[in-house]
C-alpha cells in the first residue's frame, strides 16, 4: 500500500530523526574528530532541536511552506557546510511540493531527488567524494528502481533504507575531496564520513516512518 | 574542561557582546546574527567584511575598525556563519560602492558567503570576494578545496582595509587584497589540542612528547608528527616549509608570530628571536613584526609563522593607520 505523509506527519518524522541523532552524539563526534573538527553533531543536533521546538508552528503550515521554513531554520541554526547544504536541499524540495497536501510514494521520490540535486549543485561535490551525498544518492537511485518495478511500498522503504545505510558505510573506502578530511594525508581513508552517517540516520528514520504509515492504511 | 562561560551554546554571542562592551564607542553588536560592525557606518568608501567560524579570536571581530574591516560575522565555533547572518553584515555596511568579502578557504565559508552574495545582489548590493589560502602545510591543488586560510588572513584584512580607506574602487581593493594573498604563506605547529566548548574534551590527541607540524587552526591533521623540538629547530622547520613553497629570499617581509591561544607570550617571543635570526641569515628583511595571539584555535597551544613579501604598495598599505581592538597603528 502507498503511504501518505501530511504536514503533521513530516513534523513527527522530524521529531523521530531528532531522537535518533540526539542519542548518537558521542559516536558522531568521535567519527568527526577522526577526520574533521568534531562539531558536526553539535551543530546538526542544535538544528533539529530548533525544529522540534518550533514543531507546533511547523505542523500548521502547508507542506511547501513547511519545507521552506525547515530549510531556513536549518541554514541559520546549523550553520557551516551542513546548514547551507540541508537548507538548500529543503528549499529545493519545497518547490516540488507546491500545491500538494500530502507526500505519497511518487512525491517522496521527487523530494529526495530534488534534495540530492540541490546538495550536489551547492556543494560542487559528486558521488564518491566521501560526503552526505554518498548516503543520499544511492538511496535515491534505489528508490527509482523500486518505483520502476512497482515494488510494494513497505518493501520499497526497506530497500531505500538499506541503500542509505550501505552508502554511508561505503564512505569508509573513500578519500575525501572536499571539507576538512581532505587535508589529511590519507584523506580520511578507513574512516566513516560523519555527514554521510547522519544523512543515513535521517533517511532510515524517514523510510521506517513511511513504512509504518503504509501499514496503517 | 574548565572554561569561563555560562552555557556552551552561548559562547559566541557572549564573547562578541563582551568585545563590544570593551569598545562601546567604536563597535556595535547585532545579537543572534553575531555581527560586529563599526559604529560609524556606511562611510563613503568600499566596505570590507570578513567572518567565519568562532574560536579564532581576535579574528575576525577584533579587526573591525578604521583601516581594517567594516563588519565581521561569526558562525558557531569552528563553523561557517549562515547566509542570513552574512547578508545582515552586507546590508549594514553597504553604501553603494560595493563590498569586498575576505573569505578563508574552507568549503563551508565559500558556500555560505557565495549564497549570501547571490541574495545580496537581488537587493542591489555589489560584492566581490578574495579567498585567503596561506597554509603552506597543504598542497594548493586544483581539485577539491585546496589550501586552507589561516593567520595570514590578518594581513589581508590590513591591506584591503587600508586600500579601501584610500578611496579605491571595489576592483582596486580586491586586486590589492589578491596581491597580499599571493605573497603570504603561513606554517604552524601544535603542541596540545583544543577543546570545543560544546564538545568538552579534545577531539584528538598529541602525544606528551610530540608536536604536530602543519596542524590546521581547527585541529586538522598536520603534515607530520615529530618529537618535541627546541625553539630554534621549530623555527627552522616552519621557515623551511614556507620558503620551499614561495621565494622570499632577498625580500622585505611582514612577519607574524602568532599564538594559537594557549601558548604564553614568552614562548612566542622566544620563537620570534629564532625566526628573526634565521631571516637575517637568509637575507630576508623583517620590515614589520607582530607577535601575539592574532588568529587562535581556542585553547590550542602552539604557534604559526606568517610571512608576507612586500613591495612599495604593500609596505605603504601595511604602514597606514588602523584602529581596531586587536591591531592599532
Amino acid at each position: 500500500m502507498d503511504f501518505s505523509l501530511r504536514s503533521r506527519d513530516y513534523v513527527e518524522y522530524i521529531k523521530r530523526a531528532y531522537e535518533l541523532i540526539h542519542s548518537r552524539g558521542d559516536y558522531i563526534t568521535e567519527l568527526d574528530s577522526a577526520t574533521g573538527d568534531g562539531d558536526h553533531w553539535t551543530n546538526l543536533n542544535m538544528g533539529f532541536e530548533s525544529l522540534v521546538q518550533q514543531a507546533e508552528r511547523l505542523e500548521e503550515m502547508e507542506l511547501s511552506e513547511q519545507f521552506r521554513e525547515i530549510g531556513r531554520i536549518m541554514m541559520s541554526v546549523i550553520g557551516g557546510s551542513s546548514g547551507i547544504l540541508y537548507g538548500s536541499a529543503y528549499i529545493a524540495a519545497s518547490k516540488t511540493l507546491e500545491g500538494k497536501e500530502k507526500i505519497g510514494e511518487e512525491t517522496l521520490y521527487e523530494v529526495l531527488l530534488s534534495m540530492r540535486d540541490a546538495i550536489i549543485s551547492r556543494g560542487q561535490a559528486k558521488e564518491g567524494d566521501k560526503t552526505m551525498i554518498d548516503s543520499l544518492a544511492p538511496a535515491v537511485k534505489k528508490y527509482k528502481e523500486c518505483l520502476d518495478r512497482q515494488e510494494d511500498a513497505e518493501l520499497l522503504c526497506e530497500k531505500v533504507k538499506k541503500a542509505a545505510e550501505e552508502g554511508a558505510e561505503n564512505t569508509k573506502k573513500m578519500e575525501a575531496v572536499r571539507g576538512r578530511a581532505s587535508y589529511q594525508a590519507d584523506r580520511g581513508l578507513g574512516h566513516l564520513d560523519p555527514g554521510a552517517v547522519t544523512m543515513s540516520y535521517q533517511l532510515v528514520t524517514l523510510m521506517d516512518f513511511a513504512a509504518e504509515k503504509s501499514r496503517e492504511k | 574542561m574548565k572554561k569561563i562561560m555560562n552555557k556552551p551554546t552561548e559562547v559566541v554571542g557572549d564573547a562578541l557582546m563582551g568585545l563590544q562592551m570593551a569598545y562601546p564607542d567604536a563597535l556595535s553588536y547585532i545579537p543572534k546574527l553575531e555581527v560586529i560592525c563599526r559604529k560609524e557606518k556606511k562611510i563613503d568608501k568600499v566596505a570590507l567584511i570578513s567572518g567565519g567560524g568562532a574560536g579564532h579570536e581576535p579574528l575576525h571581530a577584533g579587526y573591525v575598525g578604521k583601516g581594517m574591516l567594516d563588519a565581521a560575522v561569526s558562525g558557531n565555533v569552528f563553523s561557517s556563519p549562515s547566509p542570513d547572518r552574512i547578508g545582515t553584515a552586507l546590508r549594514e555596511v553597504s553604501c553603494g560602492k560595493g563590498v569586498l568579502m575576505v573569505i578563508k578557504n574552507y568549503s563551508g565559508d565559500i558556500m555560505n558567503f557565495g549564497m549570501a552574495a547571490d541574495l545580496a545582489k537581488l537587493d542591489g548590493i555589489e560584492t566581490s570576494q578574495v579567498i585567503v589560502k596561506d597554509d603552506a602545510a597543504v598542497p594548493d591543488r586544483e581539485e577539491g578545496t585546496g589550501r586552507r586560510g589561516i593567520a595570514g588572513t590578518v594581513f589581508v584584512h590590513k591591506i584591503a582595509g587600508a586600500r579601501a580607506e584610500q578611496g579605491a574602487s571595489l576592483e582596486e581593493v580586491r586586486a590589492s587584497a589578491e596581491k597580499a594573498v599571493r605573497n603570504i604563506r603561513t606554517m604552524g605547529v601544535a603542541m596540545t589540542p583544543c577543546i570545543l566548548p560544546a564538545v568538552g574534551k579534545p577531539g584528538f590527541q598529541i602525544a606528551e612528547d610530540e608536536i604536530e607540524i602543519g596542524m590546521g587552526i581547527h585541529g586538522e591533521q598536520g603534515v607530520e608528527s615529530s618529537k618535541i623540538k627546541t625553539a630554534k629547530e621549530i623555527a627552522e622547520i616552519l621557515l623551511d616549509k614556507i620558503m620551499a613553497d614561495y621565494d622570499y629570499s632577498g625580500a622585505e617581509a611582514a612577519v607574524l608570530i602568532n599564538g594559537l591561544g594557549g601558548t604564553p607570550l614568552m614562548e612566542l617571543y622566544i620563537l620570534n628571536m629564532e625566526v628573526q635570526k634565521l631571516l637575517k641569515e637568509r637575507e630576508i628583511k623583517a620590515y614589520r613584526t607582530l607577535v601575539g595571539n592574532y588568529c587562535t584555535s581556542i585553547d590550542m597551544t602552539g604557534a604559526s609563522i606568517t610571512l608576507m613579501k612586500l613591495d612599495e604598495e604593500l609596505k605603504a598599505l601595511l604602514d597606514a593607520p588602523c584602529d581596531t581592538p586587536a591591531w592599532k597603528i
